[in-house]
């Protein structure tokens, strides 16, 4: 009896392996990675998208004698429908292979699509799949189709995607005038009632139709390049401006978003004539009801060296360095007020005070969270104050110039 | 009851892998938004009110399990009646949570695999478990949990070097107001921390009877707090809104999980985790229901019953909803109020006061004798 | 004799072809002629006729060629009957042998004995028979036991970097001996019994009496009555033939050809099973976590000795799922693997032309061969089928893009593995449930390889060996006062036995032993001596 049973058991068993029949089996030379997705909007409203399928043994080389050189290390190949999952079927009529998405690492939406449709319906099926990762980055093509940032091949970085992932980490950290946004932060800003995204911008600069060819990486100096710029700020889910350089770096600013960055101010009339190099920071921004009104003041804390003066100036001075540090708050508060000015007219809160709101005064926030957006950011009090230190002054403390200058 | 002893601590660890299984995998009080970690909390105190009530009457009929001390308090009859009615309680929740791990895998990692093979590999191993009986479930559960404790820990640990924890999105603190917490507590009372009843046919089997009570206490207290812990966590690196919109905010939790470029995609984290604890989940209840069938039907060798349970219990698994928001909705909506409710409350309660006014009878009657 | 062996005489006297008596007869010619049919006149079966000494009795020494040291038998036994000197002359035959045993065989283990069982089981042995005529009694010596053998040498399949040389031989006597040497308390115990009714093979439990749980000998000498065979030849039969659990293909009895493993596991409280013929002694109760500690883990500082076990745990799981988890990643859950570690994978196996789990067996395969036929061949050859399954394997098959070079990193670091684990027993049960977790990994992914580790832990935790729980210290968790598990204490901390297999006594060393250096910590010259009272 005992021995049947156990029988019984090790056939079911084996059964329950060999009967499965390996369904969500996926062999890797079935299928086909995806690097990036770029989506634009045709004529008649449908999606076009533009997959960048990576092409494993041009990117890894090693035994296959370094093959590499002579075809392309991506090939893009594009399809359209009336929703993402419609493209993803007609795709399968172009390529050979089931599309497999948990690579992917970055999704390209057009501008003109942005602007029109708004950025929601397209990432719905992007955040439902369960092969796709919360963590794929997102960005828009400035002033070209995705299709352009998805078919330019660049050179360092052999897959071009990657290289706009890279490029947008590194500039985040280095400069603060882009942002690293990936999906998940995007649903979380475009569903919250408090805060709007901002997506960084890429565009291609010079003949996309060239830098689709492999030629044209053998010259030095590639004849377009893929670049970060500015940010788009969106409103209701939909593109409703842009916003650049230093403006941009505010916003980053008060989303304590910056790693580190340069400041420049202006000394004894020569503009720019100090740049300050900012090593950390940290930015408060708290909400209160003042007179009835909702209030928010924004405080950053900063801190950092003298990166290059161009002007002659005695860094051995204290004074003149507290004279630095209060111009370079004042430069980072104009800033700010700036960017604040500008959002402020398009009534997209891309600061999420309406979330710094809800948390400091959840019970007035209920009152007044329906007009938010329209009625109360676009007219909201910001108080910004900006501290700034200098620690040091570099390898040197006065520089040469000072000393050509007396001659 | 098969013959076999469990010391205090594998009881303690038992405990603990029951209550983490599936509260890991569903989140838990999400009625009280981002206070959900308050609920939780909330809800391990009037487990630990439950889990009281059960002591009490279990201690009127020391070594014995309800579906036996039921048939003393009421009769053979009724008592037989409401033990059936018990068992079949049980069994459908072994299969509830079957199913929702059986879903768990189909959605996450296995989607063209048919839920009924995937359940098929589960009840095989809960299968081959209960055949080994409580000493070698209790053994792999001191095993496990070191597994488990680990694996936490690590994820925790990793958690916090990325910096995806922001506990602002904690505040603001207590922003529906007491009712909706209170709602939100009530609604984690029964689940998770009510089905340790479960754990009523169990207690006759611990070595040093006298320490159940203890046992029990801390282990609630413990998952309550480790719970409440992982829910604050979930909350504040997803936020409300995502989690709320998550089948399974863990696994979203950890896929956040990026460590100086290297240590990322740790989904196999949240497999394992999950896994060990839905396998402690279904096969403690589903030990439980073979168990009390056994001594409902007076079978001799429990073993007889394992396979033709399991069977039942994986077509039951697949039948018992159409699609995965269906069963997600039967769990939030029915169970609750028509399963959980009468048998973690209303009958334990009534066993209770039968039990009481019995006894007041006894000693009437051994007074009056005197 | 154990009862044991009572059993078997029975057994063996109600055989019909005995036409003779059990028992010796008083005529040397119908003893002699017995002999001679009972073994069939084998020429290695040596009767030497002779006359005692003066007395001019008739007289009959026998003994195995092969079996008895020659030089004994000629210069102290046949010479000194030869030469006896016959005090009375009216001494009846049986004084006369009274005589010889107790005044002229200048040898021990001199025994009297009439029933032929008893004298054919000595004489098999290499005991020398004295039969003389006109008596019904004889004389068997024992201690003319020699012959060739093998001497001792170092140990093969156990070695260590520290520690003792010497091993086991297939000698039974000298296997006990060298653990006697080892320890040497009147409490370490001997038992013996005869098993398998034609080898009648010598087997002894060896255990400390103080230390070892009373129950688990009783249990040992039970199984070990309980078996009937014609024939053990090593003690690999015993040990399948007394296990807890014989559906496992996990080893539950340890077996070692060290005798200072086995000295230290009696320590512990365990029981030796020593069987005549082989250099591999039984170890009872074990634990699983015994299989993955080697000699000098004891002999190497805590430190040390910790780390590498805990290495040999990770190797263990890498020999077990090795491959496994490669096919799983591979071909269900690419998204673990970074993008570019899987677009190299990718590209390698571009060309293959096999599902990954298909290639993953076809290699697993050739490097089983190639194993197999490496350990049997002589060593000459041996060097030669690896080049020849190196190239094969290594160059050939990627060349021509059968298999992926990943994959084969795979099953190279998988094969190191499995030869890594310190015990083969466990390294081979590994190597079988390897294969099982590929097809669990092939069907479902990472799921089936966890639902497989879940399964093994519940069967591990299930095993009993002598009734021990198999994984405890772990499962059931015990505190271990040995601080012998995963890691292992320091000598001076590890107080205690674990109290497992020793429940009655488990205190091993003083209190506080903990090396410090001498205090106050000064200069060498004045605190020598202090230093030295401090250490005592």
């Amino acid at each position: 009896m005992n021995r049947k049973r156990t029988f019984l058991f090790g056939l079911l068993a084996s059964l329950s392996v060999f009967t499965s029949g390996c369904w969500s089996e996926r062999q890797l030379n079935e299928i086909a990675m995806v690097a990036a997705i770029g989506i634009d909007r045709t004529e008649a409203g449908q999606y076009e998208a533009s997959y960048q399928f990576f092409n494993p043994a041009n990117i890894a080389g090693g035994l296959q004698g370094g093959g590499g050189g002579q075809s392309p290390p991506v090939s893009v190949y594009t399809a359209t429908g009336d929703t993402i999952m419609e493209v993803h079927g007609n795709m399968s009529r172009k390529i050979s292979r089931e599309p497999y998405y948990s690579h992917t690492n970055l999704v390209v939406v057009s501008e003109e699509l942005a602007q029109k449709d708004g950025i929601g319906p397209v990432l719905e099926a992007f955040d439902r799949g369960s092969q796709f990762r919360v963590t794929t980055a997102v960005v828009i093509a400035r002033e070209v189709k995705a299709k352009d940032l998805i078919t330019t091949l660049t050179a360092l970085d052999k897959v071009p995607s990657q290289k706009i992932m890279q490029t947008l980490e590194s500039t985040e950290k280095a400069m603060g005038e882009n942002i690293n946004i990936d999906l998940e932060e995007i649903i979380t800003a475009l569903v919250s009632p408090g805060r709007e995204p901002m997506i960084s911008g890429f565009t291609v600069k010079g003949d996309p139709k060239e830098g689709a060819k492999q030629e044209s990486l053998q010259a030095t100096d590639l004849p377009m390049t893929v670049e970060a710029n500015g940010n788009a700020i969106f409103k209701n889910g939909k593109l409703a401006g842009w916003i650049d350089g230093a403006d941009a770096r505010a916003v980053l600013w008060i989303l304590d978003r910056i790693q580190s960055t340069t400041v420049t101010t202006e000394w004894e009339g020569r503009k720019d004539g100090i740049s300050y190099r900012l090593a950390r920071q940290k930015t408060n921004v708290s909400a209160e009801m003042k007179n009835g009104k909702p209030h928010i003041s924004v405080h950053v804390h900063m801190e950092g060296d003298i990166g290059e003066v161009i002007v002659p100036v005695n860094l051995k001075d204290p004074k003149t360095l507290e004279k630095i540090e209060r111009d370079v708050g004042e430069e980072v508060k104009r800033n700010i007020e700036s960017s604040l000015h500008y959002t402020q007219k398009i009534k997209a809160d891309i600061f999420g005070f309406g979330e710094v709101f809800h948390r400091d005064e959840p019970a007035e926030w209920k009152k007044i969270e329906k007009k938010w957006e329209d009625e109360i950011f676009p007219n909201l009090d910001v108080d910004v104050t900006v501290e700034s230190y200098i620690r040091r002054t570099g390898l040197r403390n006065n520089s040469y110039l000072s000393e050509m200058k007396n001659k | 009851m098969e013959n076999a002893k469990i010391s205090p601590r594998q009881l303690f660890v038992l405990i603990i892998l029951f209550q983490l299984g599936s509260s890991l995998l569903i989140p838990v009080g999400l009625t009280a938004k981002q206070d959900a970690w308050l609920a939780v909390l909330g809800g391990m105190v009037g487990g630990l009110l439950l889990f009281l009530l059960y002591y009490k009457v279990g201690s009127y009929y020391p070594g014995l399990v309800p579906t036996e001390y039921m048939a003393k308090i009421w009769g053979p009859f009724f008592g037989k009646i409401f033990a059936f009615l018990y068992v079949l309680y049980l069994f459908y929740l072994a299969a509830r949570v079957l199913r929702d791990y059986g879903e768990m895998l189909v959605i996450f990692a296995y989607p063209e695999t048919p839920l009924f093979i995937v359940n098929l590999l589960w009840m095989v191993l809960v299968v081959y478990t209960v055949r080994k009986g409580i000493e070698t479930l209790a053994r792999t559960g001191e095993i496990l949990f070191v597994v488990v404790s680990i694996l936490a820990l690590t994820s925790l640990l990793l958690l916090v070097l990325n910096g995806s924890i922001d506990t602002k999105n904690l505040q603001p603190v207590l922003e529906e107001g007491p009712v909706t917490l209170i709602k939100a507590i009530g609604e984690s009372v029964f689940f998770p921390f009510g089905e340790i009843v479960v754990f009523t046919m169990i207690y006759p089997y611990l070595n040093q009877l006298k320490k159940a009570k203890r046992v029990g206490l801390y282990a609630l207290l413990f998952s309550g707090f480790v719970l409440s812990v992982t829910m604050a966590v979930n909350l504040s690196v997803l936020g409300f809104s995502l989690l709320s919109r998550s089948n399974f905010p863990l696994l979203s939790t950890i896929q956040t999980i990026n460590v100086a470029e290297f240590l990322e995609r740790l989904d196999v984290f949240f497999m394992i985790g999950v896994v060990i604890g839905g396998f402690f989940k279904i096969t403690i209840f589903f030990y439980v229901a073979v168990m009390g069938a056994t001594s409902l039907f007076k079978v001799k060798e429990s073993s007889h019953l394992v396979f033709p349970l399991g069977f039942i219990t994986l077509f039951l698994s697949v039948g018992i909803a159409s699609n995965f928001s269906e069963h997600i909705q039967e769990g939030l909506d029915i169970v609750p109020l028509y399963l959980h409710l009468p048998f973690q409350v209303i009958f334990p309660l009534l066993l209770l006061v039968s039990v009481v006014l019995k006894n007041r009878k006894k000693q009437k009657k051994q007074l009056a004798m005197k | 004799m154990s009862p044991f062996f009572k059993g078997k005489k029975n057994a063996d006297q109600n055989k019909p072809v005995d036409p003779m008596p059990g028992a010796i007869t008083s005529s040397l010619q119908d003893n002699l002629a017995w002999v001679k049919q009972k073994f069939g006149n084998s020429p290695d079966i040596i009767i030497r006729e002779l006359k005692i000494g003066s007395s001019k009795v008739k007289a009959a020494v026998i003994y195995v060629q092969g079996l008895v040291d020659n030089q004994l038998l000629n210069d102290f036994l046949i010479e000194s009957l030869m030469q006896y000197d016959s005090s009375s002359q009216d001494e009846t035959r049986t004084q006369m042998l009274d005589n010889l045993s107790d005044l002229v065989i200048p040898m021990g283990g001199v025994k009297e004995e009439t029933e032929w069982s008893k004298l054919f089981e000595s004489l098999l042995v290499g005991a020398t028979l004295i039969i003389i005529d006109g008596t019904d009694k004889a004389l068997t010596v024992a201690s003319t036991q020699g012959g060739e053998s093998r001497s001792i040498s170092e140990p093969t399949t156990q070695n260590v970097i520290r520690g003792s040389r010497e091993s086991f031989t297939e000698n039974l006597s000298t296997n006990i001996s060298m653990v006697r040497r080892i320890i040497r308390t009147p409490d370490l115990w001997v038992e013996s019994m005869k098993i398998g009714t034609q080898t009648n093979t010598n087997v002894s439990i060896m255990y400390l009496n103080n230390v070892v749980d009373h129950d688990v000998v009783k249990e040992v000498k039970k199984r070990l009555k309980r078996i009937k065979i014609d024939s053990i030849l090593e003690s690999g039969y015993i040990e399948q033939l007394i296990e807890d659990q014989p559906a496992s293909p996990f080893p539950q009895i340890y077996h070692t050809e060290r005798p200072d493993v086995i000295a230290g596991n009696l320590l512990e409280g365990r029981v030796a099973i020593f069987v005549n013929g082989t250099p591999f002694v039984l170890l009872v109760p074990v634990v699983f976590i015994q299989f993955f500690q080697t000699p000098d883990d004891y002999y190497f500082r805590f430190d040390i000795a910790s780390a590498t076990r805990l290495l040999r745990i990770f190797i263990f799981f890498i020999s077990l799922i090795g491959p496994a988890a490669y096919i799983a990643a591979t071909t269900y859950h690419q998204e673990m693997i970074p993008t570019h570690l899987l677009l190299i994978i990718a590209a390698q196996r571009e060309s293959v032309p096999f599902p990954a789990v298909i290639e993953a067996l076809i290699m697993e395969l050739a490097f089983e061969v190639l194993r197999e036929a490496g350990l049997r061949l002589p060593k000459a050859i041996g060097s030669t089928v690896s080049i020849v399954g190196g190239l094969v394997i290594g160059q050939a098959a990627v060349q021509a893009g059968i298999v992926s070079p990943p994959m084969v990193i795979v099953v190279a670091i998988t094969a190191i593995a499995s030869f890594a684990t310190p015990s083969f027993a466990v390294a081979i049960s590994v190597r079988l449930l390897r294969f099982a977790f590929m097809g669990l990994a092939a069907a479902f992914g990472f799921f089936g390889i966890i639902v497989g580790l879940i399964m093994l832990t519940v069967h591990l935790c299930g095993l009993r060996s002598f009734g021990v729980p198999y994984m405890a210290p772990l499962g059931p968790y015990r505190p271990v006062e040995s601080g012998d598990t995963v890691i292992r204490a320091p000598w001076w901390a590890a107080k205690k036995r674990p109290g497992l297999f020793s429940p009655n006594n488990v205190k091993r060393e003083a209190g506080s032993q903990m090396p410090a250096p001498p205090q106050p910590r000064t200069i060498k010259s004045e605190s020598t001596e202090k230093g030295n009272q401090n250490e005592s």
